[in-house]
């Protein structure tokens, strides 16, 4: 297994918006495990394939406080959604900032799960939230995307602040030894 | 996805104290989960907790003066925030404004953010009006106090007129005293090492290993401590491992000996040809007692057995010496455990009573003839202490007391008491038996 790099906002790729998986092997299975490893890593609740720079339709969740309860949705798509739940969110592409985005409280999705099964999910509360979170990420969308313009901003310019800062430690590693 | 930003520590004290108020949970579990706060920010926590707990009914009684109507049960977070605004203004030095405007931002956001005007008007309100809010609930002795009415009528029953003295004292932070591992190392090396990290202590009068410190630390900054050198515990339960007087090649039973710190005390006083076997019910809290002895590098049995059922464990082989350190309703170490004021209820009291007479039974048994049992609770109710050992010595011809003479504490009918805040050490009391 390895761990996957992760992108950050306002990465262009993560814009991208991802297609259809159609054939569900071993290697897709082994690259399912590494998003796994990934998320429980960073640490997350839910990572999108678009994230680590894969443009499939595929994400990866676990809500669970003992990080024992896995979720792998293939093509999902969202069948009903209904009511509205304001939750803080936070991102593993815009690490630091957390805030309140306006989602429905109930969805139902269906996809397939990592033997090509299709299945059909009912889910509220934090779990709808964060796979609507999630199939955003593979239409190309952020959750800062629901914010206003000069919140979006804030946040961009602080990113590239922090990415740049981060890139300069990288290239000089031997300068504070 | 990120689940929500990580907890301030305001935050982190709601979440705590409604785990307490609403669950019941005892205060020392519910605070596990400042762990994943930075040092700092976990000390003002912890700060926030024991202070609202300690007076808990002294701030809920302004704040009831405060509102027209109560928050309902629902909106527990929503009392408990303004009971740590209300803290934070008058027992800590957090400016009013902060006090104010912290709280109030903390249910800015989300399902509670109908709660910021009354939370502003509240604080505001008493502001204005401090002084006469404060003395409307000082002149009830419950609120001011912040102790329920049925333990201050037990108390009284009790005590008499030391009563005020010992609510106050639950109220005093406590101080942090440790117990020098003399396997180990002596006192007044350990002092010097202490002085020398820039902890000050004095040492404890009432045995040779005891050091009271100055300020509280963290048990990190305490020299070797994970090496074993030293054991944080309070100058009261210090005294048992020294009234067990205890001698070669004995063997010793340690009854509810969870997490350790008596049981560590006894091998580390105890020549090493003693053996003694350290039971406890409670299988987490047992975990405690072998770390404790593994940090110390100790040696005893362990078991996770029922003290009631001895037929399950006992070998036969009688005990020389019995500490029976029995669950109680805590009334003597309030000022550690602020939550026990919220949490006891009158009701518990008789099950507890029972619950010792049941082991005290149970375990009598077990002694060997002119063997030594040490009955020993953090309580400072009669009903649990001196008049439990009188029932018992009622029901036992083949007992007989060994009176405790000591400058610490004050003597019973029975055994010896000490109140909270005497000589700086929790409430404790302690009774020694004989078998003849």
């Amino acid at each position: 297994m390895a761990k996957l790099d992760i992108l950050h906002f306002p990465d262009k790729r993560l814009r991208t918006k991802a297609v259809n998986i159609i054939t569900i092997d071993d290697k897709l299975r082994r690259f399912i495990d590494d998003m796994y490893e990934t998320m429980y890593d960073a640490p997350g609740i839910g990572l999108a394939a678009t994230q680590v720079n894969f443009h499939k339709r595929l994400i990866v969740i676990d809500i669970s406080e003992d990080k024992d309860e896995p979720l792998c949705l293939i093509n999902p798509v969202i069948t009903h959604k209904d009511g509205v739940e304001i939750m803080q969110e936070g991102c593993l592409s815009v690490p630091g900032f957390y805030e309140n985005v306006e989602r429905a409280e109930h969805i139902t999705v269906n996809a397939l799960n990592q033997q090509g099964e299709a299945f059909e999910l009912t889910a509220e509360g934090l779990l709808a939230v964060c796979i609507q979170h999630e199939i955003d990420h593979l239409d190309g969308k952020l959750f800062v995307d629901y914010l206003s313009p000069l919140k979006r901003n804030r946040i961009r310019k602080k990113l590239i602040q922090m990415d740049k800062e981060l890139a300069q430690q990288v290239k000089q590693p031997s300068s504070t030894l | 996805m990120k689940n929500k930003a990580p907890r301030s520590a305001r935050e982190t004290a709601v979440v705590v104290i409604c785990a307490v108020l609403k669950q019941g949970k005892s205060l020392t579990d519910a605070l596990s989960i400042t762990e994943e706060l930075e040092a700092r920010e976990r000390a003002f926590c912890h700060e926030l907790c024991y202070g609202t707990l300690r007076w808990h009914d002294r701030l809920n009684g302004i704040l009831k003066l405060l509102l027209k109507k109560t928050f309902k049960p629902k909106d527990l977070d929503i009392t408990v925030l303004a009971l740590v605004g209300l803290y934070q203004i008058i027992y800590l030095s957090t400016p009013d404004h902060a006090a104010v405007s912290e709280t109030v931002n903390l249910c800015r956001n989300g399902k509670k953010s109908w709660a910021k005007g009354v939370l502003n008007g509240v604080l505001r309100n008493f502001l204005r009006n401090r002084e006469s809010l404060e003395k409307t609930v000082d002149e009830n002795l419950n609120l001011r106090t912040s102790h329920p009415n049925w333990l201050i009528q037990e108390l009284t029953k009790n005590w008499g007129k030391k009563v005020i003295d010992i609510l106050d004292a639950n109220n005093q932070y406590p101080p942090m005293s440790i117990r020098v591992n003399q396997k180990k190392t002596s006192r007044s090396t350990y002092l010097k090492q202490l002085e020398g990290s820039g902890i000050s202590a004095i040492e404890n009068p009432f045995n040779s290993v005891g050091l009271t410190l100055d300020h509280s630390v963290n048990v990190d900054q305490l020299p070797d401590f994970w090496q074993g050198a030293s054991s944080v515990q309070d100058g009261a339960a210090q005294l048992a491992a020294t009234l067990l007087d205890i001698k070669d090649g004995q063997h010793i039973l340690d009854v509810c000996a969870a997490p350790g710190g008596k049981t560590a005390h006894i091998l580390e006083a105890a020549p090493s040809t003693v053996s003694l076997l350290a039971i406890d019910i409670d299988e987490n809290r047992n975990q405690r007692v072998i770390e404790n002895l593994q940090r110390l590098q100790l040696n005893a049995d362990v078991m996770t057995v029922d003290g009631l059922e001895p037929n399950e464990w006992f070998d036969g082989k009688t005990f020389d010496r019995i500490l029976l350190d029995a669950p109680c309703s805590a009334t003597g170490v309030i000022r550690r455990h602020p939550d026990i004021k919220l949490l006891r209820k009158a009701s518990d009291i008789p099950a507890l009573i029972k619950l010792q007479h049941d082991l005290l039974n149970t375990i009598w048994p077990l002694l060997s003839k002119n063997g030594v049992l040490l009955y020993a609770t953090c309580s400072i109710l009669s009903s649990e202490n001196s008049q439990q050992i009188s029932a018992f010595m009622r029901e036992h011809a083949d007992s007989k007391e060994v009176k405790i003479t000591a400058e610490w504490g004050q003597p019973c009918e029975h055994g010896q008491q000490i109140l909270p805040g005497d000589n700086n050490m929790d409430g404790f009391y302690y009774a020694c038996l004989t078998k003849i």
